[in-house]
């Protein structure tokens, strides 16, 4: 009894301690990209290792997807060969980013405790799923053993209730979240979200602001899997879930925090953190460059269809370069189908292949020394998207949809 | 004993800041020539093996690119000394083997002036710096210690550990 979410997930798979803090732990899966993979290649086959489980593990190619220089290349052939020798079951070449593959794949199940070698694989709490990104010799062990180490969490409960407004996402609740908590309010602690609001968020907010509990700190972001997680995986499996785990009526939580979605508004994240909140009303006006519809922080359909309904028989700024990465090729065809990407093709939007792209810096649309970039990417930290001296602003879809046509952040953004 | 000019630092040194992303690379060298490239081009050049990071809180949050750590060892930083870290960044940097430590007194790192040469004994479990002031640290989790004893939680999967302690987890593993 008093057991929360996380204390029952890490029970189900607890195998023994290394020490009184330390648990060890078995994993239900395992998760990786071609960048951070590329770089345990040697040592994995120096130790001659083998894969624990080649059926329980998930690689996507989605940094370099395609290379853009022959260095990427050879990084990205390196990845390919070492996951097609290890026979790994669920290689996805060119499909997306992995944190949103791996959502949309039955692999990831409520009450699973899954590692990725990224620090957004977080976002599986989305599903109830508690997953947490770590280093590249982690991956390693865990790739080699199935298993891991880890402190048990402390647990903060975050309760959502009301209603979301209509001009707000997923990713103005997680804003909101970045400002209450700043960015170690939740260092090494799981976050567990409890979703009472008046119409539950769908799975697609649910990605946004579990993906982003990283950027808290959080080591779990993990939403307690409920009907509209059931109807999710009803529809991508062709069955519900064996099981909804829920934490104790009694649990014991280190604090219990409210957020009532009705007083949320549109948020900015201001250069050069994503705990750096701001609301979109009290913003200084900036001309912006470029401005980001992407990552697995903000390019599912729903980020797609409010940047769509935003630009819907507009032009974009022409000082502005808007680009649009879908998250997958599913949200691309789902996308293609609905008809939002023709509206934002039309308003002057330029489409990249769906992957990472430049939210690390490292493919197609990284900002120059001047650029002023409004994103839905996952961070704004001072150099990360290019240039040291290039400036990003982190928002939701629709703002960055209504920058775009502005060719500036403004505080009027919602009041044309 | 840990013998080292210090380099002071602030609170969330975030890992873009540590390792720019443009310097991701399989090659060692430029993953070692990144090392705070973005926030200051002169550190890097003038870093000795042995030197030691003074940090604030949540030191190493964001990515998990391991090149952040690898970029810190092929550069010979001997330890890192913060208030407190990220807990991906302090994974990472614990099974590579590079030493993350935090004082007692959150405010106590204040006294370490910047270049200024620090002996951490983890011993006494201390720094004592070189106006003789003396720093408390923190105890290091047993099996934290028993991952850096064994040179790194890779020696885990070798078959012929004869560390006592590493073998006791490591029948854990196996």
């Amino acid at each position: 009894m008093s057991r929360t979410f996380s204390d029952k997930v890490i029970d189900r798979h607890a195998l023994g301690e290394f020490s009184d803090t330390i648990q060890r732990v078995k994993l239900s899966a395992v998760v990786g990209h071609d960048a951070t993979i590329a770089l345990i290649v040697d040592e994995f086959y120096r130790r001659n290792l083998s894969i624990w489980d080649p059926e329980r593990v998930l690689f996507s190619n989605d940094h370099f997807s395609p290379p853009a220089t022959a260095e990427r290349a050879d990084v990205s052939n390196k990845f390919l060969a070492f996951a097609r020798e290890c026979h790994i079951k669920h290689l996805l070449i060119d499909r997306g980013i992995f944190n949103q593959l791996l959502i949309e794949h039955r692999l990831c199940q409520p009450g699973d405790l899954i590692v990725g070698a990224d620090s957004h694989t977080i976002m599986g709490g989305a599903l109830g799923a508690c997953a947490t990104g770590m280093g590249s010799t982690d991956i390693l062990f865990a790739l080699a053993t199935g298993t891991t180490w880890l402190h048990r969490p402390r647990t903060i409960k975050v309760v959502f209730k009301g209603k979301m407004c209509r001009d707000c996402s997923g990713r103005d609740v997680v804003l909101d979240l970045l400002r209450r908590f700043g960015e170690r309010g939740a260092n090494y602690r799981s976050l567990e979200f409890h979703d009472n609001s008046d119409e539950g968020l769908s799975i697609d907010d649910r990605c946004a602001i579990a993906g982003m509990a990283v950027e808290m700190g959080a080591k779990f972001g993990v939403f307690i899997p409920d009907e509209i997680t059931a109807d999710f995986c009803q529809g991508r499996d062709g069955e519900r879930p064996p099981e909804l785990l829920r934490p104790d009526d009694d649990a014991v939580y280190e604090d219990v925090i409210e957020v009532n979605l009705t007083n949320i508004g549109p948020l900015v994240a201001k250069p050069y953190t994503p705990a750096n909140v701001s609301p979109i009303s009290e913003i200084n006006t900036e001309v912006i460059t470029t401005a980001l519809i992407g990552s697995c922080a903000g390019g599912r359909l729903s980020d797609l269809r409010d940047a769509a309904e935003v630009l819907d028989g507009r032009r974009v700024h022409p000082h502005v370069r808007l680009v649009v990465i879908p998250a997958s090729v599913k949200v691309l065809r789902d996308a293609l189908q609905e008809g939002c990407l023709e509206k934002l093709l039309q308003a002057g939007a330029v489409l990249n292949q769906p992957s990472c792209g430049p939210c690390g810096g490292i493919d197609k649309g990284v900002l120059g020394a001047n650029d002023v970039c409004v994103s839905t990417s996952t961070r704004n930290y001072r150099g990360r998207m290019g240039h040291w001296n290039s400036r990003t602003y982190l928002a939701s879809a629709r703002t960055v949809a209504l920058a775009a046509l502005a060719g500036q952040i403004d505080r009027g953004l919602y009041s044309v | 004993m840990i013998k080292g000019r210090c380099w002071k630092f602030g609170d969330d040194v975030n890992t873009d800041v540590i390792h720019p992303p443009e310097f991701f690379s399989l090659d060692a060298n430029i993953v070692r020539l990144g090392l705070f490239h973005g926030f200051d081009p002169e550190i890097q050049p003038q870093l000795r093996r042995g030197d030691i990071i003074i940090a604030g809180r949540n030191f190493g949050c964001g990515s998990s690119r391991e090149t952040c750590v690898r970029s810190l060892l092929l550069n010979g930083i001997g330890a890192i000394v913060a208030v407190d870290f990220a807990r991906i960044f302090y994974r990472s940097a614990t099974n590579n083997g590079l030493l993350c430590i935090m004082p007692e007194d959150p405010e106590a790192l204040s006294v370490i002036r910047n270049g200024e040469t620090v002996e951490i004994s983890l011993g006494t479990s201390a720094i004592l710096t070189e106006s003789g002031d003396r720093i408390c640290l923190q105890p290091i989790e047993p099996f934290v210690q028993c991952i850096l004893r064994a040179g790194g939680l890779l020696s885990f999967l070798d078959p012929d550990v004869s560390n006592k302690s590493v073998q006791k987890s490591q029948n854990l593993i196996v």
